[in-house]
């Protein structure tokens, strides 16, 4: 797009517009902000992604046994509650399997703490149902509760899931703020260029009358405003990402410091760092882009 | 299509803001190869009337056409193509003053994307020929009045336009150069260049005898060597 030629001779001068520090400055700051904010989405991303598959595949649904004084009464309720239960998991799309334990299997499961010798039919049982998803779907385990709960109010969902669910919705609502700051981010710095750009054409002016009437066209100037700002855009963009870097090393370090091993599923990945080092050629395009744009805009307006 | 006028104007009328008209219904068709004086006192408007030509403004009223085609119709990139074939000396200069003088002549060439290497070699050699070759590359503010004007000259003349109009081109030059230049501005309308050239030097006037566009009261008369008197009255 830039010919050699027209790179070597600018008679615009802007590399003396005042303009350029704040704008390598604000692009610094821009920069730096959108690499913390997405090193935060690629992690969240990826323990999103560590969070998922271990919900994802299998669940198993807990029918607590209904108490009551007549015993047999209370254990046709509980059997009632697991079929409405069973028949409301099969009705489901992301289901491939349902499988209620049986009695057998139970006692099965149960004998190794409770023993031999105990009678179990006399005890109020637990009944249990295993479910097995389809390939890939994904269940939300707070509307499942809510519709277990309607058929089958003593139904209760494996609680680790049900919390790890709960963190899910609670991180993918993170992932979406820190992408509109990114958006944001974007959106403010383009603003500040286009500014600038505009307040330059108005300085320089009268240049820009003189090679008007020589027979330049809106596209020469604008490529001699597009090669100014990409330096900016890339210069700022260096500094950005070179402070950016060792701020991402120390949040990460006080996050591994939480209990629980939740932010230990939270890392970058080379693809990751790879995307932040490569944010310079990204800010250095946007600037460059945004500059050209609005040259072309407000040329159109003169004659 | 070699009929059609080179620059031609039709009920022509400008006006300043909302000032008076500076000029009224103006109807003028030059033809290729001619060759015009442009003449009028301080504030007749021939500046005004050269800035039409030259593209940098369109009339309040009337239209203005420029090689055939109609100045109002033509999109922002047809205005650069019509501007690259009319070289301009402007009364100002308009030079850029930050700039070499070989910038600013070779800035014409550059702006449609020339060689460089030729850049050099055509800049090089008519920078020699207005005698600025001293100083090519001293920046153009810290040159005379009269280099300055010559570096303009040869700014407008080095992409061998098909119009060459000139605002008093002759008002800084030492005296002794000024035919020289004249003879610049004849030579290229040898060879086929349109020219207009508003001037107050009456001794160039009466040297080289070329029919003279007069403005006054807001309009314009074209007055020929042959009219003898009015022509003198000038
Ligand atoms: N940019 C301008 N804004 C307002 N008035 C102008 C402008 N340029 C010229 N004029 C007015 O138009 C009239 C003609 O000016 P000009 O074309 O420069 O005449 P000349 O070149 O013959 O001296 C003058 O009265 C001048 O004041
Ligand atoms: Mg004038």
């Amino acid at each position: 797009m830039l010919r050699s030629n027209t790179m070597r001779h600018r008679e615009l001068p802007l590399s003396a517009d005042s303009s350029n520090l704040f704008l390598k400055v604000m692009i610094s700051i821009a920069v730096f902000l959108f690499a913390v904010t997405l090193a935060g989405v690629l992690s969240i991303n990826s323990m999103l992604v560590n969070w998922n598959s271990s919900i994802l595949g299998s669940l198993t649904v807990q029918i607590i046994p209904v108490n009551g004084v007549d015993k047999l009464k209370a254990k046709n309720e509980t059997i009632v509650q697991e079929q409405r239960a069973v028949a409301l998991l099969e009705a489901m799309p992301e289901t491939q399997k349902v499988t209620p334990l049986t009695d057998a299997q139970l006692e099965q499961l149960l004998k190794p703490w409770l023993g031999d010798d105990v009678d179990l039919s006399n005890l109020p049982m637990p009944r249990l149902i295993d479910v097995k998803l389809k390939k890939g779907a994904e269940i939300n385990f707070m509307t499942l509760a809510e519709k277990l709960a309607t058929v089958a109010p003593q139904a209760s969902l494996d609680n680790h899931k049900l919390w790890l669910n709960k963190l899910i919705n609670f991180a993918g609502g993170l992932k979406m703020l820190a992408l509109s700051i990114l958006v944001l981010v974007i959106g403010i710095t383009s603003g500040a260029i286009f500014y600038s750009t505009q307040t330059s054409l108005g300085l320089h002016k009268d240049i820009i009358e003189i090679l008007h009437l020589l027979g330049a066209k809106d596209t020469y100037i604008a490529q001699q405003y597009a090669a100014k700002t990409a330096l900016l855009g890339f210069w700022g963009g260096i500094v950005g990402v070179l402070f950016a870097i060792p701020t991402i090393f120390v949040i990460a370090h006080l996050a591994q410091q939480i209990e629980g091993g939740i932010i230990n599923e939270a890392h970058l990945s080379w693809g990751g760092w790879t995307a932040i080092l490569c944010l310079p050629l990204f800010s250095m395009l946007v600037a460059m882009q945004t500059a050209y744009y609005t040259v072309k805009r407000t040329l159109e307006k003169m004659m | 299509m070699s009929n059609t006028p080179i620059i031609e104007m039709e009920n022509v009328s400008i006006r300043y803001g909302r000032g008076p008209e500076v000029l009224r219904n103006i109807n003028l068709s030059l033809q290729r190869g001619s060759f015009h004086y442009l003449t009028g006192k301080s504030g007749a408007g021939k500046t005004s009337l050269l800035s039409m030509m030259y593209l940098a403004q369109k009339p309040s009223k009337g239209s203005v056409s420029v090689f055939g085609n109609n100045v109002n119709f033509a999109n922002r990139n047809a205005l650069a193509m019509f501007r690259r074939r009319i070289g301009v000396v402007f009364q100002d200069f308009r030079l850029l003053e930050h700039s070499s003088a070989f910038d600013n002549v070779a800035l014409p060439l550059r702006v449609c994307g020339m060689d460089e290497r030729e850049i050099r070699k055509r800049v090089t050699e008519l920078l020699k020929w207005v005698e600025i070759d001293r100083s090519t590359s001293a920046i153009t503010s810290t040159l005379s009045g009269g280099e300055k004007q010559r570096v303009a000259i040869a700014r407008a003349v080095i992409n061998r336009p098909d119009v060459l109009l000139a605002d008093e081109p002759t008002g800084n030059v030492d005296n002794d150069i000024a035919p020289k230049l004249m003879k610049l501005f004849v030579e290229l309308n040898k060879l086929g260049t349109t020219v207009v050239i508003a001037t107050h030097n009456e001794n160039l006037i009466k040297e080289f005898r070329y029919p003279t566009i007069h403005l006054k009261n807001h309009s314009l008369s074209i007055i020929n060597p042959e009219d003898g008197d009015e022509y003198a009255e000038i």
